[in-house]
């Protein structure tokens, strides 16, 4: 017998079709609805620029022809978009509606009353989407970050993150794993613990004209490559990527400074010991700087932001490409304390004085729906999940690059917003210079951690909003 | 109907302003220049020195705090750092390029061939953007790669392994030294416009009287010369203690502070503490020091060195 259309299986997938169509428009209309008082509204946005907003921008069109709200989404720098956000919000102007702040950036803000808190349009059953999810968000970075003083402040948008990110082809070639298990004593692999870091760092440190993987080099190679510029990100590389994994941190809970605890030295020694194997310029190197090494192949390992990973290994933009491997951020061996990895979890926030908070709190929402975010990562061909769900989305749990989604997992696991210091910037400063300095070998590390216990007294006795 | 010759009577108001007309007409001449300075110089000062007796953080202004802004920035070891590396900043870049300058618009005075080719050429990096300057100079000397720094200080063993730009003992001379290849050709181009616009009468007088090119040097160009040396000098002194933008680029002030200058330090309390109040203060102490300065520097050229 012909098997009709009407058979019983094709009944029941057009009826499950269509009922995930009509759930799909319920959903869809829930912003097109909510958005009809604010038709013909413009709002305007400023975010980051990364390759996950490049792709996010494909998608923001689709919010416009839905809503009618008009979205001016403007991309900057990492440091232009701290710079203008800031000095925006910071005037009351309102020229932005909404800007997107890195977790470092929040303290102070909250404490220049520059955010406004979205408790308010959340409690609004007209503006507040009931199938958001928001129990979805990957707890640790959306709580730490999202929170503050008992009010929300937004959702969670970017979760960037640090992951161990290796030469895969030199730690599988034969050669270079004999030798190493000759002079260390065990297998080459990617680092589990920073000590392993540090001998792999100090193994593959190599002169022009020496071997590497069979071949003379051309070139000095290094064993390992991070950030050291003053500023950036490389003191939280060293706090919570090394000094935390000691067992250390710069503050008690009550955020009292602890910087020349003896955890931190030991924290700083092992710092200033991996910058020996490291290229010259060490001290220049931005977070951009970091990955670019990486992918011209004069470094072995790195610790770096995975978004920026997301720009480098793949085909046509480094010759390495395909022959990296990610791994979770080492930790010090034996040391009981949690483990910590540097992540940098980031919110898009009102600003107090954004004039259409409404239609810009409907963006928000809308930005990180399930649909959108699923959305983000399959044009992205991956990308860096703020939701638990979007670890099954296909682009993810289908990649080429699995060990770098289980490297983001593991760091997100742990990974939090930094703890809110209305004085975060000035303490920044001033440690990030110590960290440069110590790793240049100007200070040693006994006193580098006197110094930046001194110079956090200096700004802060409880340095904790 | 008047004879030609007679005297024609002129109305008083036509030709002869009154006396009250007299005094009020100067002052109506620079009336729009003066309002302009005013608005764009006078009130901005002004509102510096009042930031810098309150207390302003994050953009807002509050409480009155005196002189307490100036008692911080006095006591804090990182201001007197930053004023101690704009003084050797200024103290060794300036002299070399007024001497390089001097010594350079002298050999171009002597009709030097090619001259018309090489004054434009000599000109380019003054011509140059800072940022221009910056990166060309982040290229030549970066660390491990950069075209100097590869090719000439590590082939050679000159600096072992080591970034210039990272190094606390070498970034703050490799700024001085980026300064003077910036700046000698605007010295040496101010120089020689002086030179060709001096007088030949006293050259051939002394050519007359047998003077060696010494004597002639001493005694005729550099007398002559003196108000514009010191006028250039002056700028030039002032322009590099405020030096900003290739600090910025080349080394943001680090490695830890060893290349803060007062500017890149206000900056950074401005922009990235959002410390306006001590900010403001170290904007106005800076110019109090210019101030008493100049003062200083104006009486001794006009003294001892007839400039003025």
């Amino acid at each position: 017998m012909k098997r009709g259309l009407y058979s019983a299986p094709a009944v029941v997938a057009v009826s499950l079709s269509l009922l995930a169509g009509s759930a799909a428009s319920a959903e869809d209309s829930f912003y097109a609805t909510a958005a009809a008082p604010y038709k013909g509204t413009t709002i305007r946005v400023l975010d980051e620029i990364t390759p996950l907003q490049e792709t996010l921008s494909k998608i923001v069109p689709e919010f416009e022809k839905e809503t009618g709200i008009k979205v001016e989404w403007e991309l900057l720098n990492h440091f232009e978009v701290i710079n203008k956000g800031q000095a925006d919000m910071l005037s009351g102007r309102g020229y932005y509606d909404a800007v997107m702040l890195h977790g470092f950036q929040v303290g102070p803000m909250l404490s220049a009353g520059a955010i406004k808190p979205i408790d308010d349009m959340v409690k609004d059953s007209k503006l507040n989407n009931p199938k958001l999810d928001t129990a979805d968000f990957i707890p640790g970075p959306y709580k730490s970050l999202a929170f503050a003083n008992g009010k929300q402040l937004g959702f969670i948008n970017w979760n960037y993150n640090q992951v161990y990110w290796a030469r895969a082809d030199l730690l599988n070639n034969q050669e270079e794993q004999a030798a190493f298990k000759a002079k260390y004593g065990y297998d080459l692999a990617p680092a589990k613990t920073i000590e392993q870091m540090r001998d792999i760092a100090e193994f593959f440190t190599r002169k022009k004209g020496e071997k590497l993987a069979g071949k003379p080099l051309e070139s000095d190679f290094y064993g390992i490559v991070l950030e050291g510029i003053k500023g950036g990100s490389t003191f939280g590389t060293l706090w919570r990527d090394f000094i935390k994994n000691y067992g250390g941190d710069i503050m008690d809970a009550e955020g009292h400074p602890t910087f020349d605890r003896p955890e931190n030295i030991e924290a700083l020694k092992m710092w200033a010991a991996l910058w020996k194997f490291a290229p010259p310029g060490i001290a220049e190197y931005s977070l951009v700087d970091v990955p670019t090494v990486m992918g011209k192949g004069i470094a072995a390992q790195t610790l770096a932001w995975s978004d920026f990973v997301l720009g480098v290994d793949k085909p046509g933009v480094s010759p390495y490409a395909g022959q990296f491997v990610y791994a979770p951020i080492p930790v010090k061996a034996g040391v009981t304390t949690p483990r910590s990895a540097e992540a940098e979890p980031s919110i898009t926030i009102i600003t107090a004085g954004s004039k259409h908070p409404e239609a810009t709190f409907l963006f928000l929402e809308w930005l990180v729906d399930k649909k959108q975010q699923e959305k983000l990562i399959e044009l992205g061909q991956g990308g860096v999940p703020v939701r638990e769900t979007s670890w099954a989305v296909p682009a993810i749990k289908s990649s080429s690059n699995p060990t770098l989604y289980a490297a983001m997992k593991s760091t997100l696991d742990v990974g939090t917003a930094k703890p809110r210091m209305p004085k975060f910037y000035e303490i920044y400063d001033q440690l990030s210079g110590i960290a440069q300095e110590v790793g240049l070998g100007k200070l040693s590390p006994e006193e580098g951690a006197k110094k930046g216990q001194a110079e956090m007294l200096k700004l802060c006795d409880k340095c904790l909003l | 109907m008047t004879n030609v010759g007679e005297a024609v009577p002129l109305s008083v108001s036509a030709a002869q302003p009154s006396a009250r007309e007299r005094i009020w007409y100067p002052y109506l001449l620079i009336a729009p220049s003066m309002l302009t300075l005013t608005v764009v110089s006078l009130i901005p000062f002004l509102y510096t020195v009042y930031l810098s007796v309150h207390a302003a953080k994050f953009g807002r202004v509050t409480d009155f705090v005196g002189a307490d802004n100036y008692i911080t920035l006095l006591t804090d070891a990182r201001f007197w750092n930053s004023v101690g590396t704009a003084v050797i900043f200024v103290a060794i870049a300036v002299p070399i390029e007024f001497m390089l300058g001097l010594v350079g618009a002298l050999i171009l005075n002597q009709n030097v061939r090619g001259r018309s080719i090489l004054i434009p050429l000599l000109f380019m990096p003054t011509m140059m953007a800072p940022i221009v300057v910056g990166l060309l100079w982040k290229i030549m000397l970066a660390g491990s790669w950069g075209l100097i720094s590869y090719n000439v200080l590590e082939r050679f063993h000159l600096i072992g392994q080591t970034s210039i730009f990272a190094s606390s003992d070498l970034a703050l001379y490799a700024l001085i030294f980026v300064d003077i290849w910036q700046w000698t050709p605007f010295m040496m181009l101010a120089f020689f416009a002086g030179l060709q616009a001096l007088p030949l009468g006293p050259y051939r007088a002394a050519a007359v009287d047998g003077a060696n090119s010494v004597q002639v040097f001493f005694n005729i160009t550099l007398p002559m010369l003196m108000p514009l040396l010191v006028v250039i000098g002056l700028l030039r002194f002032i322009d590099a203690f405020k030096v900003f933008d290739t600090v910025y680029i080349l080394t943001g002030g680090g490695p830890g502070i060893a290349t803060e200058t007062p500017s890149i330090l206000a900056n950074k309390m401005t922009f990235e503490f959002w410390n306006i109040g001590e900010a403001s203060a170290l904007a106005v102490l800076v110019w109090i020091a210019f101030f008493a300065f100049c003062n200083v520097f104006y009486q001794i050229a006009k003294k001892r060195l007839n400039a003025f």
